[in-house]
This record gives C-alpha cells, structure tokens and sequence, in this order.
C-alpha cells in the first residue's frame, strides 16, 4: 500500500522545540513539489508561477531572501542558484509563530533571528549595513507602479526615515558627522520594545485529513 | 486552506503600524503576504482537487493516505474490487449504448425535413440518450427551481467542473451546444447530432476571431425558435469550490441570460477533471470507478444587462448569483492562469493601488 513520502525526522529538528507535525511538513513538501515541478531543487524561476505573489511590490526582495546565503547557512555569503527542501524549511523557519512555552532565551533568540532575516533584506550589498541608498532602494519598490510619484518624493520619504533612524542609534550628529548606515546592532535597537513577533509568522491551521476507523 | 491568514485590510495593517510618515516596518506586511503566496496561493488551489474531510474509500482523494488499520484496508480492498469488477463493465456497456443511440438516432432524425415533428424527435432522442449517459456514471442529480428553466432563444450560463457538465443539463431539457470541433469519437458525435439540432459547432480557425463567434451566436439567439445555448463562461474546469471570472465574451451577445449553479458533492467522487493531470480517457476511467456523481442544479431566475452596465459587470453579477447560490467563493482571476502567468496591466494595476495607499499614509501633500 502507497505510505507516506517526504517527511524526514531531520526536517522537524528545524523546527524544534516547537510544535510543527509532520502533517504541515508534509504540505511544505508537497508544495515545494508543487513549484519545483517535481525536480529536487528550485530556482528563482520557479517562483513565478504563483499568482499572488505577483502583486507584490517587494516580490524581488522576497524571492531573492530565499536564496541568499546568509539566511540559509549562518556563516556563509552570496548567492545560491538553486535550493533544495531542507533550504526552503530554513527560510520558512523564519516565519515560524511563537509558542506559550518558549522561555525567555528561546524568545530572545527567535526575535534576533527574524530581525536578522529582515536586515538581510534591507542590506542588498551584504556589507552588513543599511546605508541610504540601500534603503531608498527599498521605499522605491514599496512604491513602484505609481506613476504619480516622482522619484524625489520616494527619496525624501527615505531620507526622513533613515533620519529618524540615525537619531534612534546615534543620537544627535554634528553638523559635519555622517551617518554610515544602520548596523545589525542599530536595528536591534530600533525595533526594541516593539512586538515583531506577531507580525512576522505564518500559522498553520490545524488539519484532520484522514477519518479514524477502529 | 492550510494557513491561518488575517483578513485585515491592507489600509488598516499601515495604519497601525505607523507613528510618523513611512517607516522600515511597512515591509513586514509584504513581507508576511509575500510568505503567505508561497506557501499556498488562493489560485494554484484551485486546481487541485478538494480535500475531503473524512475518507471516502478512494485511495484519489486522500493524498495523505497512511496505513491506519487492517479492517480499513479490507473494506477499501472489497470497494476496489466492486468498483472495477463490477460497477466499472456495467457502466462502460451503458456509455456505449448512449453514444451508439445518440449517433443512431440524431443520424436519423437528421434525414427528415425540418419541421416541428423533427424537433419534438430530436429533443426525445437527445433527453433519451443523455438519461442513459448519467445512468452510466451513476449519477443523481437534484434540480431545484425548475420553474427558472432556461426558455429558447436564451442563453444559460453554468460554472464549469467538468466536461459532464453539459450532460448534467441535457438530462433535463434540450440545449444548443457550443464549442469547437474536435476529431476522433467527439467529432463524429457532434457531426451526428447538429444534423438534428443546431448546435454551433466551430472550426478552430473560427474560434480565434471573435467578432465572428459573436456574430454567429447573435444569429441563433435572435431567431426565437431556437433552442438556448449553452455556455461555460470560465474557460476552463475549476475544481467546484469557487467560481473563477466569466469572460465577458458570453455578456456582449445580448438577449436573456439564464445563470444555472452546479454543484458536486465530492464525497461519493471527485468530478473535477485537472486537465493537466490526466486525459481525457484516464478522467473518465477515474469517473466510472467511483461510488457516484451526485450533484445539485440550481436554475436561477432569469437576467438582462441593466442600463449602463458593461459586459464585464454584467458578467460579474452573474457570476456573484451563481457563486452565491452553489455556496462556492468568488475569485476574480482569469481561468486561464491554470496555464499562463498574470498579465503585465493586472499587475500594474495591482501595483498602483497598493503605492495609492503607502503614499496617501505618507509625507507627500
């Protein structure tokens, strides 16, 4: 009789300590399966077949996170081609909703791990700051497709954000003092008692797709 | 669907997370829904077959399927052998029968001069066969609101599952079919049968050149005394639990509208063919070995374009009554994307709003 495929003990240790049946691992996969058109891996390509993801004004930045480097293996750089089913877990780990049961630690990290995530995609150039450019880039996407706008008025959107940003890290600047660029520690300042956590997941429903016959 | 998502709306999620102009946390809420498409999409879900909540003994529809119990699998190996031993021969000598009397009988019928004697025999020859067609997949179907039947010279406009949709509503009363000319069996069908009826029948080349299928089709609605057509203004099967935009093709040919909802119910076997899974013969083999096809017909009352309506909103009332009457949800998106990407001006459109809303939350004045 045909039995259940895909689900790899290994793929719940990404999600661990939380609870992830393999039930919704195995949806991932089927999903994968789903936009790789059966092959092992996908490429930047394959994300084009979804519909609604077309809307998005920050598609680019989106796709382009899950094959970076950084958010696939800690200590590494760059881009990769193509990913596998276990690097398409690792970047939907990141989007995985908090427990009740996580204890302080396991909270703190979680929140450093999705504000991480996010930086990266701020950061295109992966030096590991936001510079203005970097976010001007970032306003003008959000921005695209209006043709009312003129790129002044998306550039001084940005230039008042990363202003406040500054003031946020830096404090008051001197009148001859340039702000480099947001770092990975000025970020995590930023977003300091604001809730993140709730913002950025994905939850799955609960699913019974099989009847139970004793 | 396998995810939880919040149905806030786009203004209200800016809103709230801003306390001056435009901030860096405007990017969560792509970022979130960016996510949300790719790990399921309202549209890709749509063509693949409904999910069942409890099993139904069809190994087809329960894509999880696990080994749970020895009595389990007994039972489903019993349900196999009754289906394709049994169930399967019976039903495929009665699908023969159908088809040999349509072509017989519409043959025959088509020999005589046109008069009312050969309509009232071409409509007995084609309700006969087509009766014998749904004995043949074991079909039960429930027609409610027969007084709204659509009346000749309409147009009746149903949501499409299936290519047994058509045989569904032949089963009670007698349509002007429309479509395209295909070879082989189907081909020799529809030859068979305009020669009793007038159907309309087109050449492929005909197809692509819509102002003539308009113009044809404004010929046969105009002339009183012909049947109505019928026509599935999605495009393509959709796997019945929504209903995707109608081309507005259907709307500009005028006359009375006549919206009829199907409705399968999937537990005694999916109808939905996934034409990109499997042919033709392999649905209708799946389609012959399941329990039954049970379905509701809903004929809704009748509708007329309004003054200064557009064929697309036209096309979209119709479409909300019929969604609404067969319980299913409405999506806007074109059929069409089971095989081809969104088009560039949707997107840009698509686009332009959601800058609308940044910008009208933002510092410009």
């Amino acid at each position: 009789l045909p039995c259940a495929q895909g689900a790899h003990p290994h793929h719940l240790s990404l999600f661990s300590p939380l609870a992830v049946t393999s039930e919704q691992i195995e949806h991932l996969h089927r999903r994968f399966k789903q936009l790789s058109r059966d092959q092992l891996t996908i490429r930047k390509e394959n994300f084009d077949s979804i519909p609604d993801l077309e809307f998005n004004p920050i598609r680019g930045k989106i796709v382009h996170a899950f094959f970076d480097k950084r958010n696939l293996r800690q200590e590494s750089d760059g881009l990769a081609d193509e990913i596998n089913f276990e690097d398409f877990l690792t970047i939907m780990s990141y989007f995985r909703p908090i427990e009740m049961n996580m204890d302080e630690e396991q909270l703190d990290h979680f929140r450093k791990k999705k504000l991480k995530f996010l930086f990266h995609m701020y950061d295109s150039d992966h030096d590991g700051k936001i510079t203005l450019q970097e976010y001007r880039n970032v306003v003008e996407e959000l921005l695209s497709g209006n043709p009312h706008l003129e790129k002044e008025s998306a550039r001084s959107i940005a230039d008042g954000a990363m202003m406040e940003a500054a003031s946020i890290c830096v404090g008051q600047m001197g009148p001859d003092q340039v702000y480099e660029g947001i770092t990975f520690e000025d970020f995590l300042k930023m977003w300091q008692g604001i809730d993140i956590e709730t913002k950025m997941h994905v939850r799955f429903l609960n699913m019974e797709t099989i009847a139970h016959c004793y | 669907g396998i995810i939880e998502r919040h149905e806030t709306p786009m203004e209200k999620e800016i809103a709230r997370l801003h306390r001056a102009d435009f901030e860096f946390s405007d990017i969560f809420y792509f970022c979130r829904k960016g996510f949300e498409a790719i790990v399921e999409d309202e549209v890709t879900q749509r063509f693949s077959s409904e999910e069942l909540v409890s099993w139904n003994l069809l190994t087809r529809t329960n894509v999880n399927f696990h080994y749970i119990s020895l009595r389990l699998t007994v039972v489903w190996g019993i349900g196999v052998i009754v289906r394709y031993c049994f169930l399967l021969p019976l039903r495929f000598i009665l699908a023969a029968i159908g088809i040999t009397a349509m072509i017989v009988g519409t043959t025959m019928v088509g020999q005589l001069p046109n008069s009312s004697m050969k309509n009232y025999l071409s409509e007995v020859v084609h309700l006969t066969c087509s009766r014998i067609l749904v004995r043949a997949l074991s079909g039960t179907i429930h027609y409610h609101n027969k007084e709204n039947k659509p009346q000749k010279g309409g147009i009746c406009v149903a949501n499409h599952t299936s290519p047994i949709d058509a045989i569904i509503l032949t089963n009670d009363g007698c349509y002007a079919m429309v479509g395209q000319v295909h070879g082989g069996l189907m081909g020799v069908i529809q030859r068979a049968t305009v020669k009793a009826c007038p159907h309309v029948w087109f050449e492929r080349s005909e197809m692509k050149d819509r102002h003539l299928v308009t113009k044809r089709l404004r010929e046969h609605v105009a002339d009183k005394s012909k049947l109505p057509i019928l026509i599935f203004p999605e495009g393509t099967c959709i796997n019945n639990t929504s209903v995707m935009m109608f081309k507005k093709g259907s709307f500009e040919i005028g006359g009375t509208i006549y919206p009829v909802a199907i409705k399968y119910d999937p537990q005694f076997g999916d109808a939905f063919w996934n034409s990109s899974k499997y042919n033709i013969v392999s649905y209708l083999l799946r389609i012959m070995t399941s329990w039954a096809i049970v379905c509701n017909v809903w004929y809704l009352p009748p509708m007329v374009r309004k003054e200064g309506e557009d064929a697309v909103q036209f096309a979209n009332r119709v479409k909300s009554a019929i969604a609404r009457q067969g319980g299913l949800t409405e999506l806007p998106w074109d059929g069409g994307l089971k095989r081809a990407k969104v088009k560039d001006t949707f997107k840009e459109e698509q686009q332009k709003n959601y800058s609308k809303m940044l910008v009208r939350n933002g510092s410009i004045g």
